[in-house]
């Protein structure tokens, strides 16, 4: 039975993820059916997109050292003292790792744009981008380092102690050698994200300097038609980001640590309690205000008044055009592609780790991060090159959003699936139950917190999902990020109020999702 | 004033006081939560005393972090640097101590040769053997030279077989060393084999301390008893056994000194003053020998008695193999008068007094 799981999750990961990216490796390639070098040359000779390249990884870089400059001493802070409040702000630091790309950039537009609560208007520069990228991988680098010190045994540093190493010292002989692995890894996938960024560039900085690769290839794709240069962009994006995401899975290899017996918490002394003031101050500040000025705007009258429903109230009350119907068939659009997309990376992702986990289906276990480092850009790009008939259907979005949820629900459940202990199996069978049976009434109800966290990381990835249902969208099908967008793109505060209520519905969604997450289990990641 | 450590309610070392001779390995010996991992790491300075003061080598360091006190540490888990080889994790000290590489190597293929690791300086930790771990942990504490070494349960994480091979190098190691050592453990058997005196602790005190020989012959009370070994503990002596005044006194029986005779030689036990007509209740093969749980209606008690196939087919009088005792079977057991003792031990108070004047170096 394994097997047959293995089989499905296999046929369905060549279906929509290898044939689409042999279809643009043949397209960048062999544009004409012959191989020839020619596109590939001008595009990689080409001063622009020499420019485009050069700049999308070096904000990348850019904003992975920021995020580690804030994150690595959050991580060590949160790892090592025990303070009031911890819970809260552990849970805060969480929004906006699932908050949808959209609503973070409409956060900080919202503080520092035009119209901004701050005053200054930052639209359309290097700041304001670094700053979103920072607030969004910032919990990313904080958790996964964090979470590595605790299962780091405290002993250590007690010995270093014993051995003659102060506070100082230690920091810098065990604790940070020791955090290296984690801090790359968690440096890794920050610089994927940052690199494939979209949404928030094109919001905050729409200007073309600031186009990444991914709205580059956006751009070509659907603007300008040049369908054999995106292919061309879409191989250089993706040699490099799967070179980034080889690294990310030879450190996550080295990640297993001795496990700590006892917490390390302790109550900070007077010194670091200044430093972890600061950093709180920091860090909190980054992650709450984009949020709260999103939330006070939303509740702002395009007149200037406050508290109002007027943003909500224009909601309901739209003249439809062909691409913004209203609050209600954008909403509907929303939950039904998520409610496709969760149930289609649901069934997949069991019948992955089922197969991995009972079946030893390496290879699929290797290839489960492939998704993760396909953008949704290329992804929608591959769709639409594929399948020119799917695209034109309902179901283009919800299995590109079903793909692109695959690895977060597969890292979810293939460690619970792992961890069960095989004599319940064993004893299952002994009673009498066949592997069908023994999958029905043991495995499936030991996993159910697992599986409701993969449904609602699921459900919270296509909800905010941005990039690729952009590229695939018909009007009737636009979502609530893409009717975000639509608004935003048009003059006049009562749009951009429009936008702010839809972003501020949006993030309630989302938050509503993560308290699921919260109280369910944890995921690989 | 005694060292004291509460944690919220729980006062996990509660008033101890102990004073390590030149030289002298203490262990620290009880059952897990009594206390006596805590009371290590208030030695180590990991832990902070809420009273009583520590002095080491004649100075007062109960405020002295744990990096400045020259005290080495050997953890439980090893504690082992997984991101250092082997040679790094012994040096580690020595390069907060700020010795020079070349001294550094030097001292560090040195002290491999002691723990018998010589060669491995390159290994990755995760690379050796539990012993081996164990080893290098060892090598690692004792690298600065500390003027006091601490074991946390040292081999309590390895098996069986490698921890009776561990207890005897290292107690011979201990002894070559001719530092002070205190040593925690949970089993006796280690506790009796390095140290030369035990701290039997319950509940944060000291019950008891001395010598092992001590311990055993005289436990201080029957929790002392039971928890070194001892079977025959009993809330009161049987009054035909021991003088008026013993009312309200635990007592322990030993088993160990007394023979089984077969039943009808109750009369020519001769030189035994306690022999008394027994009932096998319960037989139960131990290797190579037998545990026998014997009624005494003379004592009103019953009491369990361990020994070899020799002695328990003499007393029932029963053929070389297959005999085996049954319940039911009569027999004598002949103890010498001090088989059966009171316990009514010194209390620690007076054991503090007599270890305090036999350190120079009170800590």
């Amino acid at each position: 039975m394994a097997h047959v799981a293995g089989g499905a999750a296999a046929l369905y990961l060549a279906a929509f993820l290898l044939v689409p990216l042999g279809v643009i490796l043949a397209r960048g390639l062999a544009p004409e059916g012959v191989p020839v070098g020619a596109p590939i040359w001008e595009t990689l000779t080409n001063r622009y997109y020499l420019g485009r390249i050069g700049f999308t990884l070096g904000q990348a870089l850019l904003s992975t050292v920021l995020t580690v400059a804030l994150g690595l001493p959050t991580a060590l802070l949160f790892a090592r003292y025990r303070f009031r409040g911890k819970r809260a702000l552990t849970a805060a630091f969480t929004i906006p790792f699932v908050m949808p790309t959209v609503v973070a950039g409409i956060g900080f537009l919202a503080l520092a744009g035009p119209r901004g609560v701050l005053g200054v208007d930052l639209r359309n520069s290097l700041a304001i981008v670094l700053a979103a990228h920072v607030f969004y991988n910032f919990a990313v680098v904080a958790r996964l380092v964090a979470s590595f010190l605790e299962r780091v045994a405290p002993q250590l540093e007690e010995a270093a102690a014993t051995l003659g190493a102060g506070r100082w010292r230690t920091l810098l002989r065990v604790t940070l050698p020791l955090a290296l692995p984690a801090t790359l890894a968690a440096a890794v996938l920050t610089f994927i994200f940052c690199f494939t960024s979209f949404g928030v560039i094109l919001i905050l900085a729409p200007a073309a300097r600031f186009a990444t690769l991914e709205i580059e290839i956006y751009n070509l794709t659907a603007r300008l038609l040049q369908l054999d240069a995106a292919a061309v962009l879409v191989l250089v994006q993706l040699v490099l980001v799967l070179g980034a995401a080889s690294v990310y899975t030879r450190l996550q290899a080295r990640l297993a640590v001795q496990v700590a017996p006892g917490t390390a918490e302790r109550p900070p002394t007077a010194g670091s309690r200044i430093i972890l003031g600061a950093d709180l101050l920091l860090a909190g500040g980054l992650v709450l205000a984009p949020l709260a000025a999103l939330l006070v705007q939303a509740f702002t009258s395009p007149g200037g008044a406050f508290p109002s429903l007027v943003n909500f109230g224009n909601l309901l009350n739209v003249r439809p055009t062909l691409s913004f119907a209203g609050l209600w068939p954008a909403l509907g659009n929303s939950l039904t592609f998520a409610s496709l997309s969760t149930a289609v990376a649901l069934l997949v992702g069991f019948a992955f780790a089922y197969a991995v986990a009972r079946g030893g289906w390496r290879i699929l276990d290797q290839a489960s991060l492939l998704p993760l480092a396909t953008s949704p850009i290329t992804l929608a790009f591959g769709y639409l090159l594929t399948f020119p008939m799917l695209v034109t259907t309902f179901w283009g979005i919800p299995l590109a959003h079903a793909l692109l949820a695959f690895p977060f629900v597969a890292r979810t459940l293939l460690p619970a699936l792992r961890a069960m202990p095989k004599q319940q199996l064993e004893a299952a069978a002994l009673l009498g139950a066949g592997p069908v049976r023994t999958l029905w009434r043991v495995e499936l109800p030991l996993l159910r917190s697992a599986l409701l966290t993969a449904a609602a990381f699921a459900f919270a990835i296509s909800m905010g999902e941005f990039g690729a249902t952009l590229l695939l969208v018909r009007p009737e099908f636009a979502t609530l990020p893409v009717a975000i967008y639509d608004r935003l793109g048009r003059p006049g505060a009562v749009n951009y109020g429009q936008a702010l209520a839809l972003a501020a519905i949006l993030m309630l969604l989302t938050a509503l999702v993560m308290l699921i997450l919260q109280r369910r289990g944890r995921s690989e990641f | 004033m005694g060292l004291t450590k509460r944690f919220g309610d729980v006062v996990a070392v509660d008033d101890v006081s102990l004073t390590l001779a030149e030289g002298e390995t203490v262990a620290l010996l009880g059952p897990s939560g009594c206390g006596k991992s805590t009371l290590l790491r208030l030695v180590a300075g990991l832990e902070r005393p809420d009273s009583g003061r520590l002095r080491l080598a004649g100075a007062d360091v109960t405020d002295v972090p744990p990096q400045r006190r020259d005290v080495g540490m050997v953890f439980q888990s090893f504690a082992l640097f997984p991101h250092l080889d082997v040679a790094g994790n012994v040096a580690f000290g020595l390069v907060e101590a700020g010795m020079p590489a070349a001294q550094r190597a030097e001292r560090v293929g040195h002290l491999l040769e002691l723990v018998g690791l010589a060669g491995l300086g390159a290994r990755r930790v995760d690379r050796l053997s539990g012993g081996q771990q164990q080893r290098v942990a060892l090598a690692r504490a004792l690298a600065p030279d500390p003027a006091l070494l601490l074991l946390d349960e040292p081999l309590s994480n390895l098996d069986e077989q490698l921890r009776q091979a561990l207890k005897g190098e290292l107690a011979r190691l201990l002894g070559a060393l001719g530092k002070r050592a205190l040593y925690v453990t949970h089993d006796q058997s280690e506790a009796f084999a390095l140290a030369d005196r035990v701290a039997l602790m319950r509940a944060g005190r000291i019950v008891q301390l001395g010598p092992s020989e001590e311990l055993l012959e005289r436990p201080v009370d029957g929790w002392a008893a039971r928890f070194l070994g001892h079977e025959n503990v009993f809330e009161a002596a049987p009054r035909s056994v021991l003088p008026t005044g013993a009312e309200g006194l635990e007592a322990l029986f030993r088993a160990d000194l007394a023979a089984l005779l077969p039943a009808d030689e109750e009369h020519s036990a001769g030189g035994h003053a306690h022999t008394a007509e027994a009932v096998v209740i319960e037989a139960l093969r131990e290797g190579l020998g037998w545990r026998l749980v014997l009624d005494v209606p003379k004592w009103g008690v019953q009491v369990v008695w361990r020994g070899f196939d020799r002695e328990v087919r003499a007393a029932l009088g029963l053929a070389v193999p297959p005999g085996a005792p049954r319940p039911g079977a009569s027999l004598v057991l002949s103890a010498p008068p001090d088989a059966w003792r009171l316990l009514d031990g010194q209390r620690p108070a007076a054991q503090d007094r007599a270890a305090r004047s036999e350190g120079d170096d009170p800590k």
